[in-house]
């Protein structure tokens, strides 16, 4: 219990977020790069072809993953926002800020694999359906929040406090502009997938394990990618501090070891 | 109370300076003028858009002047004096928000009507746009105050203002104007103007906290 409590007092210091996932950023992108290859093979190639759709249906071994992507990166926004703005923590600014770009990529490539989904299967790129529709909102909520931190970005607390109250309000806005798009009209096929195993959802464990594959995958590509920012976001804001400085000396010596400067 | 003190003096300020009241109406009118010049004059393809578009204007007209609401207070300093006095921040972004309802949204309501008629909205419509309306307008003067807090010390903040405050504002447009266009096809709009109504209600309370917020880590 008492490593439990030291490791989480830690994880919210900035010199000792920064030392401790510094370890982490090579096994995470090991693991999602061996986990994408494993997945798109299995998924592009040894999947079985869908009855209905063919082959196209294999691009949703990138689609759903980044779409889920795309939601969970914005919920972990909103809890670090509200962390930010509650407790004006820096690892939680640090982590809101370096989650957006990554989460509105998410959101692009599930916009545009859906699009080119569509094209075969509704015979059009782009139908104004609820979930596109949604997606769509999405990512606007997701500039939003990146437009205002670089407004103020000469003042990174000030603007991570900003952008944290952005990101909440659009949490709290989040399921109502979710239902009064999904009850405006909507041609989007039912989930992929569901715990409760529904007749419409994927039956066949051979194309559900490549999908759960390239989830666990985009969620390590996610952990590196975000750890590695908070970091240089950490870098950046903290320049001034001691802890900072002795960082980029380590860094400097461990790759020059005869101590050129 | 200071509550009334503070509207007084907003819609006062406004008052004074009335093209604040008359250009979002002139604006309205200049860009229906280009629909019937871009879709062509037929009375039957404009009706069709009309509730869309009635209803779109008096959004996009309401968006021009929402950057305002707190930047020229920002900028000469009274909005510190507001602070410093002790009032509840909540109760003075609410009653900024009132100020410009009553200014701005009171105005396009009452103006919807002409940019109907001009659309050529059937005739049974116009209680429900109007009270849509009146529904609505609140809730983009509310929006538009966390939206003009938030940007109110940036230089040309009104693109972000835009970006921040539309996607919030999609639920709004869906339910107003789906009723407007249930009411025109004959159906009851009853179950939108709830929803709207729903959609008041939650912007009333929880509005003003987000613009207090905002206008808190501003002065900071």
């Amino acid at each position: 219990m008492n490593r439990i409590v030291k490791f989480y007092h830690e994880m919210g210091s900035p010199p000792s977020f920064y030392r401790i996932t510094s370890h982490w950023l090579k096994p995470m992108l090991w693991l999602a790069i061996v986990l994408t290859v494993y997945g798109l093979i299995d998924g592009l190639l040894m999947a079985p072809t869908d009855y209905q759709q063919g082959d196209s249906y294999r691009i949703i071994f990138v689609h759903v993953p980044a779409a889920w992507m795309s939601m969970f990166i914005y919920g972990i926004i909103g809890i670090s926002g509200i962390i930010t703005f509650v407790w004006r923590m820096k690892v939680a600014e640090a982590v809101m800020m370096a989650s957006v770009p990554i989460g509105a990529l998410f959101t692009a490539v599930t916009l545009l694999t859906g699009m080119l989904w569509g094209k075969p299967m509704w015979g059009t790129y782009w139908d104004w359906d609820a979930r596109m529709t949604s997606e769509l909102i999405l990512l606007f909520l997701y500039i939003g929040v990146a437009g205002i931190y670089s407004a103020y970005e000469e003042d990174p607390r000030k603007a991570a406090r900003l952008a944290a109250l952005v990101a909440i309000i659009g949490l709290v806005n989040l399921p109502v502009i979710r239902y009064s798009v999904y009850w405006w009209t909507s041609i989007h096929q039912g989930s992929s997938v569901s715990l409760m195993g529904g007749a419409n959802g994927i039956q066949h464990w051979d194309m559900l394990r490549p999908l759960l594959v390239m989830a666990l995958a985009t969620k390590f590509y996610y952990i590196y990618s975000m750890l590695a920012r908070a970091q240089t976001y950490l870098l950046k804001t903290e320049r001034k501090k001691q802890w900072v400085l002795e960082a980029i000396d380590q860094q400097t010596n461990h790759n020059n070891p005869a101590g050129a400067k | 109370m200071r509550f009334w003190a503070l509207f007084k003096r907003d819609v006062l300020v406004a008052w004074r300076k009335k093209s604040n009241i008359y250009q979002p109406l002139v604006f309205q009118l200049l860009i229906v003028t280009m629909f019937p010049l871009g879709l062509g004059a037929g009375a039957q393809t404009l009706a069709k858009i009309a509730p869309a578009v009635v209803w779109i204007l008096a959004l996009l007209s309401t968006l021009i002047t929402l950057e305002n609401i707190f930047k020229n207070d920002y900028e000469d300093g009274s909005l510190d004096v507001y602070v410093l006095s002790g009032m509840s921040l909540p109760t003075a972004t609410l009653s900024k928000a009132a100020a410009h309802w009553l200014t701005t949204g009171v105005p396009v309501i009452l103006f919807a009507p002409v940019i109907g008629v001009l659309l050529h909205l059937p005739a049974q419509a116009y209680a429900v746009l109007m009270l849509s309306l009146l529904l609505a307008t609140p809730i983009f003067s509310l929006l538009g105050t966390v939206g003009s807090a938030l940007i109110m010390n940036i230089k040309n903040g009104g693109m972000l203002l835009s970006v921040l405050i539309m996607p919030l504002l999609a639920p709004v447009l869906i339910f107003g104007a789906g009723a407007v266009l249930e009411t025109t096809l004959g159906n009851s709009a009853f179950g939108h103007l709830m929803l709207l109504l729903g959609c008041t209600v939650l912007s009333i309370t929880l509005a003003p906290l987000a613009a207090a917020a905002a206008v808190k880590i501003n002065l900071e």
